[in-house]
């Protein structure tokens, strides 16, 4: 067994790696999809907007409702991230 | 009141004070995004992240278990020796802050506990299995994954609204930061406030006031809570009056970006113990959301600071710990030698704070 081969396997010993990769998983899906839903409340905001100047009607209100499920997902991912770390 | 007794209280106030000083240096990281992309006026910045550093000290107990349980053996020291852990990690602080070197605070407060705990009781008081994998790894691991979630998120935000008109997007993600920005002061909060509860719990187990493997008291909660909520506040008033000098410049889609990776690291590693320097971790988020945009827009510098005070910081604060509690013992094993080093600390710190004050006047003038 080479050294550095060693080296890995006592630091697997040693780390909890299932935790850490938890950890990993975890902030990257709540990073990115908070990230996702609140850029798609924006997109559907900015899109609204817009499309009532234009005179779109349909358009606008589809963006809107775009607007508001990005909001409530983002708001419950947040919720539901902080809900499991107090219990 | 016994001379233990007195022991303790000295430990209780100096861990305290070391939660006060976190705080107050730790402000700039929690709140300078906010600021810079105008998401929030300095003011309100500061306060609603003093709110919700108390707040978040309320959230999770998990990082103050693994101070308390998993660094040192806790039957095996003394009050005597979580002190002289605790002036290692402040004569670190201080001597890093006077000489402008990297550091983190929170590497320094291990490292200075586990100095400590090794000269006093050999070897066997530290418990390197936890020290390696719970603070250790995660220490390179967590400033890593939040410069990858921070890359990943700008992306996402410049894929999804980089078409539209730059007016509503700017005013959007700076809404979002005040979304992105309150997390990240409640897990600023979380993680750092926990460190001192579980230095405080460590001394009270120490002391025979709490069985090990005990949640801490609320009084020891709520007063960690209160010191680094305060520091925080404090040190407000100081990044108001520097403002616009030192912050980065960045847009609001990255300040969102930034303080969302930073939150999103520092929350999922608390919940799973991992006590972090969060500072590396917010820069880690900045970096990201930086390089996601522009390679060459990430200071680099900032990088090789943090390298440096992972080098640095644990074996350092260790010695100085170890140092600290050789001194406390030739001082005889009662109150004596704290009292003696925490006026000792005082005084130097008074002196350093002064030296450097004259110093930066002179360069102001000079």
């Amino acid at each position: 067994m080479s050294v550095a081969l060693r080296e890995l396997l006592l630091a697997g010993a040693v780390v909890d790696v299932g935790a850490l990769l938890e950890t990993v998983l975890a902030a990257t899906v709540a990073g990115l999809g908070v990230t996702t839903t609140f850029s798609l409340a924006i997109l559907g905001a900015s899109g609204s907007v817009d499309a009532r100047r234009n005179g779109q009607r349909l358009q606008s209100a589809a963006y809107a409702a775009l607007a508001v499920l990005g909001v409530l997902a983002t708001l419950a991912a947040i919720g539901f991230g902080l809900v499991v770390m107090v219990r | 009141m016994s001379e233990a007794d007195l022991i303790l209280y000295i430990v209780v106030g100096t861990a305290l004070v070391f939660d006060f000083t976190n705080g107050f240096h730790d402000t700039a990281n929690v709140v300078a995004t906010s600021i810079s992309t105008r998401a929030m006026s300095p003011r309100l910045a500061v306060g609603y992240a003093a709110i919700l550093n108390f707040v978040g000290a309320f959230i999770s107990l998990e990082v103050a278990a693994t101070v308390a349980d998993a660094v040192v053996a806790a039957d095996a020291i003394t009050p005597t020796v979580v002190f002289a852990g605790l002036i290692g990690a402040i004569a670190w602080n201080l001597a890093t802050w006077y000489f402008g070197l990297p550091s983190s605070s929170s590497h320094a407060l291990i490292g200075g506990v586990v100095g400590a705990a090794f000269a006093a009781a050999g070897p066997d008081a530290v418990l390197v299995d936890g020290v390696v994998g719970k603070v250790m790894v995660p220490a390179v691991v967590a400033p890593a994954l939040a410069f990858f979630v921070g890359v990943g998120a700008i992306v996402i935000c410049y894929r999804m609204v980089g078409r539209q008109r730059p007016g509503p997007v700017t005013r959007g993600f700076r809404w979002g930061q005040v979304i992105s920005g309150g997390l990240l002061a409640l897990a600023h909060g979380t993680n750092d406030a926990q460190k001192t509860m579980g230095i405080i719990a460590l001394a009270l187990i120490a002391h025979g006031e709490l069985a090990q493997g005990s949640d801490p008291p609320t009084w020891v909660i709520v007063s960690a809570a209160t010191a680094i909520a305060l520091g925080t506040y404090s040190g407000g008033w100081r990044i108001i009056r520097t403002m616009g000098t030192r912050i980065i410049k960045m847009d609001a889609a990255q300040g969102f970006s930034a303080q969302g990776a930073g939150a999103a690291v520092i929350l999922a590693s608390s919940h799973f113990g991992f006590p972090l320097s969060t500072t590396h971790v917010i820069s880690g988020g900045v970096m990201g959301a930086g390089a996601g945009k522009r390679l060459s827009a990430v200071r680099w510098g900032v990088a090789g600071n943090i390298v440096g005070a992972w080098l640095l910081t644990l074996p350092a604060a260790a010695v100085i710990g170890a140092a600290a509690d050789g001194v406390v013992r030739l001082l005889g094993n009662g109150a004596v030698g704290p009292v003696a080093i925490s006026i000792a600390a005082l005084l130097a710190g008074a002196f350093a704070f002064l030296q450097r004050i004259r110093k930066g006047q002179t360069v102001a003038t000079g």
